[in-house]
């Protein structure tokens, strides 16, 4: 849909469902006048106006579906003219009422302690792991280091060289401490610029710096033994591939990294980790596997905390709601409002 | 009310409602300490069963990093069961208190967003408190993948049913940002390729010059640049197919035998041409009348200070210096001579078109001038003839006023054109993104070849050979520094504070001890060569007070780490981030013991002197 198009169907619709689509968006927007509402809404939406038509769409079609025993709205939308728009899940009801801080709370506590059984996804990315390269993007605290752990464990048994990178000396350091605990210190061996602790040993930790310098060192003709029985590569916290400073080394290591060798890379959640997979597969000797989820382990839920000290649910469902505009819980809306006019200089606006 | 709740306010809120453990992002360190001041005389206090275990737990990592013995943190995480955790703090401080946190003995730890990736423990509870962060200079707000980074730490795999994110305002707080941040879809993340000097004489010391194109081609760079240039293509085949209607008629490219056409008869003149050009005479004058020249007009004289061209007047117009400091405005036929005499003139592009001091003189020197000038002869060039008219006359050449195809080529000429347009628009922008990469490596490899570490075939010299194992920031600037001898015969505290400076990219002030002589005039040097090297790499920081510290550190074996501490300002964390920089920067030096031992020995002494006391208790 055109910038024009979307202008067009937005003015055609009831300013009380613009007010809706502005819930969230837009601050203040009961002030606004009809006009002034749509030209807001397309200024906000600038860099995300696919989100902004999926939730007019949403909302039309919740309409459209409330007024399906009566007669056929005037201005009813055409049926679906987007292309394959991406299947969501029904929209939160509106008129349900909001969660109560009392079922909010519900469920703090400690779980009895249960045998640790891996999540289909740890499943599936260690299987594929022993074959091919593969990228994992979950959301943080999943578990990757569940994977890199047991990936880790099944190269060595087969006697090959794995080596764990991480972005930072300090995460390096704590895996470093983490894996002698798992391994045995004699199994783990950490690298540094100037410093071997334990050399040889068949896991090896290090900063991808350091690994892209030895794999410069190994082309070059300066082998390393090291990388002759390499096996498994692990790169943590993958997405730095897009740090500004840094990321190129990333992508150095990947495009250098024998082939012989597996790629493991563990990525928090990011927007195109088929993108990376594709890639991956382009330049590597075998198809690139993904695995991807976005669902938390351990759900979380979203709370406000009021500097009085009053504590409210920050949405109106329980969870999170994922994938949809969000829906202010009502007494964290005022609460929020009231800090607003406290702390704002009288009469201005934050924007 | 306070503009955010208090941090003991804080705690007790998330005690009573059984959501600690808790980790707390705060926007700076600052605000950490300052929290972590707040509870100074609180009475949290508690139960002595757990200030025992958290005692015992603490000797633990103690028995392992003794430099966290004396910190001052300890009694208040003992007695209340929270802490800090920020970039300013010692690495085993950090750990010490990961340690605490992963057994579940604090209650909070106070931490800054900006290392929330380096946060590498999950807590039941997390509490965001503001909606941007400072990155470099300025504030930015949290990207979706941030905050979903931050809140991802909430909820522990066995040890929760459910985690909880609690949003805590803060002045400057936008609550929009945080709840997309919550319920979005993360951000694509993009390549940041770079092509580096290290990466290019490295690229060709392991591949023959003509290989490299194809390896830049594997690059998550190029792969997205494909993906871009796929999407172009695409727009051009409907480009293309949109011009088939327009394919060949009479002639083949009708489309540019038109264009022609049609040009040259627009440009036969009509009934008379409106010239706006200047008469030779001015026209000749125009090039001497420029900011700082006297020039004499009917009334007195003036200074040019600057020459344009207005919409409304036929000819070019100057702004005058005046008399008394007077702005004026007139066109350049109104100048009746020009004299051979000029002023230096600062120009701005704004009132008064000069700088307020070149203002201040001009108009003095304008009030002392003799009353005779010389006059600057000018030799106008004979006026120019008028556009010949055989172009005009050619048009009887053009086939097309009689071609049977003229009216369907007068139709569709504009829809053509513009089509025409796009698909060389695009085309031209496929092959740019093809080859972007490739250009870039190559304009690396030139600055290489003139500083003489590629030969001109692309071999590497004997420079070159040495110089691909510098492998970090400044690398041409280090090689450079080492080929220019800066630093034979230094010793290892000098090659320290030189390298320290070079890798501190911080500019967050502070006190600082003093420096030697001897190092500040070898930094002199360094920040002359970085200057005349800034168009090829962009220059350090260099900061000498950073570097004396260092220097301090390895000069005196016998300092201890809280006496270094008590030199500056900078914090713990900050110090040791420092040294640790500096130790990667010399173990690079370390690796050229084939080509300099004089300078490998060195750095290896350094680094003998730098770990000592709290760097060597990690790796």
């Amino acid at each position: 849909m055109t910038t024009d198009e979307l202008e067009q169907r937005l003015a055609q619709q009831p300013v009380a469902l613009l007010h809706r689509l502005a819930r969230g968006r837009i601050h203040r927007h009961f002030r606004a006048g009809k006009r002034r509402l749509i030209e807001l809404l397309l200024q906000h939406s600038s860099h995300n106006r696919a989100g902004l038509e999926s939730d007019l769409q949403a909302l039309l079609e919740a309409r459209h579906a409330r007024s399906e025993p009566g007669e056929h709205r005037l201005h009813s939308p055409p049926p679906d003219t987007r292309k394959k728009a991406p299947q969501q899940p029904p929209l939160p009801a509106t008129i349900e009422s909001a969660v109560s801080l009392a079922s909010w709370l519900e469920g703090i506590g400690v779980p009895a302690p249960q045998p640790f059984v891996p999540d289909p996804w740890q499943t599936e990315a260690l299987s594929a792991v022993s074959e091919t390269d593969v990228v994992i993007s979950v959301p943080t605290g999943s578990g990757k280091t569940y994977v890199a752990v047991e990936a880790a464990r099944r190269a060595m048994e087969d006697n090959r060289t794995v080596i764990y990178t991480s972005p930072l000396k300090a995460l390096s350091n704590t895996k470093y401490t983490e894996f002698s605990r798992l391994f045995g210190s004699d199994k783990v061996g950490i690298l540094t610029g100037d410093r071997q602790e334990n050399g040889q040993a068949p896991l090896l930790i290090m900063t991808t710096e350091i690994l892209r310098n030895l794999l410069y060192d190994a082309a070059s003709g300066e082998i390393d033994i090291r990388l002759d029985t390499l096996g498994l590569v692990i790169l943590d916290e993958s997405q730095y591939l897009a740090d500004p400073e840094r990321g190129v080394v990333w992508e150095e290591t990947i495009i250098f990294c024998p082939s012989q060798a597996k790629l493991l890379l563990l990525s928090a959640s990011i927007g195109n980790p088929q993108d990376i997979a594709d890639w991956l597969t382009s330049i590597r000797p075998t198809a690139c596997r993904l695995v991807r989820h976005s669902k938390r382990t351990v759900p979380l839920r979203a709370g406000y905390l009021h500097p009085n000290g009053k504590l409210t649910p920050l949405f109106r469902s329980l969870g999170i709601p994922y994938g949809h505009p969000a829906q202010l819980h009502p007494e964290a809306k005022r609460l929020f409002l009231e800090y607003e006019e406290e702390t704002l200089p009288s009469g201005r606006s934050r924007r | 009310m306070p503009p955010s709740i208090h941090p003991v306010d804080l705690v007790t809120a998330l005690r009573h409602k059984h959501l600690t453990p808790a980790i707390v992002f705060l926007t700076s360190r600052r605000a950490c300490d300052e929290a972590m001041e707040t509870f100074d005389h609180a009475d949290l206090v508690l139960p002595p069963v757990r200030q025992a275990a958290i005692g015992a737990a603490l000797e633990r990592v103690i028995a392992q990093y003794p430099s966290i013995a004396e910190h001052p943190l300890i009694p208040i995480v003992q007695r209340i069961g929270v802490a800090a955790h920020h970039a300013g703090h010692l690495p085993s401080w950090k750990i010490a208190i990961e340690e605490l946190m992963r057994q579940g003995h604090l209650d909070a730890v106070f931490a800054t967003t900006t290392l929330a990736a380096g946060v590498d423990f999950p807590a039941r509870t997390v509490v965001i408190t503001q909606s941007s962060i400072r990155k470099s200079r300025d504030f930015t707000d949290l990207t979706i993948g941030e905050v979903q980074q931050i809140a991802g730490r909430a909820g522990r795999r066995g040890k929760d049913y459910v985690g909880f994110a609690v949003i805590t305002p803060s002045p400057y707080i936008d609550l929009n940002v945080l709840t997309k941040g919550l319920t979005g879809q993360p951000e694509a993340i993009d390549s940041q390729f770079t092509i580096s000097y290290p990466m290019v004489l490295n690229l060709l010391k392991a591949h023959p010059h003509e290989h490299i194109q194809g390896i830049l081609a594997k690059s998550f760079a190029q792969f997205q640049l494909n993906q871009r240039a796929e999407l172009l293509e695409r727009k051009l085949d409907l480009v293309q197919t949109q011009l088939e209607p327009f394919g060949p008629r009479v002639c083949t490219d009708w489309i540019t035998q038109w264009q022609t056409f049609d040009h040259v008869r627009k440009r036969r003149p009509a009934r008379h041409q409106t010239h706006r050009s200047d008469s030779p005479e001015i026209a000749a004058r125009l090039s001497f009348l420029t900011p700082g020249r006297v020039v004499g007009l009917s009334k007195g004289r003036g200074i040019v200070l600057r020459q344009y061209r207005s919409k409304g007047q036929k000819n070019s117009m100057l702004t005058m210096l005046r008399p008394d400091g007077a702005v004026t405005e007139c066109p350049v036929t109104s100048v009746r001579e020009v004299y051979d005499r000029t002023y230096d003139c600062a120009e701005i592009p704004t009132y008064p078109w000069c700088s307020a001091e070149t203002f201040d003189r001009l108009s003095e020197q304008l009030e002392e001038l003799p009353p005779r000038l010389p006059i600057l002869p000018i030799l106008a060039s004979p006026p120019a003839e008028p556009l010949p008219d055989a172009v005009v006359q050619s048009l009887g050449d053009f086939p097309c006023p009689t071609c049977s195809s003229r009216p369907a080529c007068q139709k569709d000429f504009p829809t053509a054109s513009r089509l025409r347009q796009e698909q060389h628009r695009h085309t031209k922008s496929i092959q740019a993104l093809r080859t972007s990469l490739w250009h870039r490596f190559q304009e690396r490899v030139e600055v290489l070849q003139t500083f003489g570490y590629l030969t001109p075939t692309t071999q590497l010299t004997a420079d070159g050979e040495w110089a691909r194992l510098i492998r970090i920031d400044h690398s041409l600037l280090i090689t450079e520094l080492i080929r220019a001898d800066a630093f034979t015969g230094a010793d290892p505290s000098l090659l320290t504070g030189v390298m320290a400076s070079l890798a501190h990219d911080d500019d967050r002030p502070g006190a600082f001890p003093r420096i030697s002589p001897g190092l500040s005039s070898l930094l002199r040097q360094v920040r002359k060569l970085a200057e005349s090297l800034s168009p090829h790499e962009d220059p350090p920081l260099l900061r000498a007070d950073v570097a004396a510290l260092a220097e301090r550190w390895v000069a005196e074996p016998t300092l201890t780490w809280i006496g270094l501490c008590r030199l500056t300002t900078m914090a713990e964390g900050d110090i040791y981030r420092l040294l640790a920089r500096t130790i990667e920067f010399l173990s690079q030096l370390q690796t050229l013991k084939a080509t300099h031992p004089g300078l490998a020995d060195a750095a290896a002494e350094a680094l003998a002197l730098i770990r000592r006391g709290v760097l060597e208790e990690l790796p």
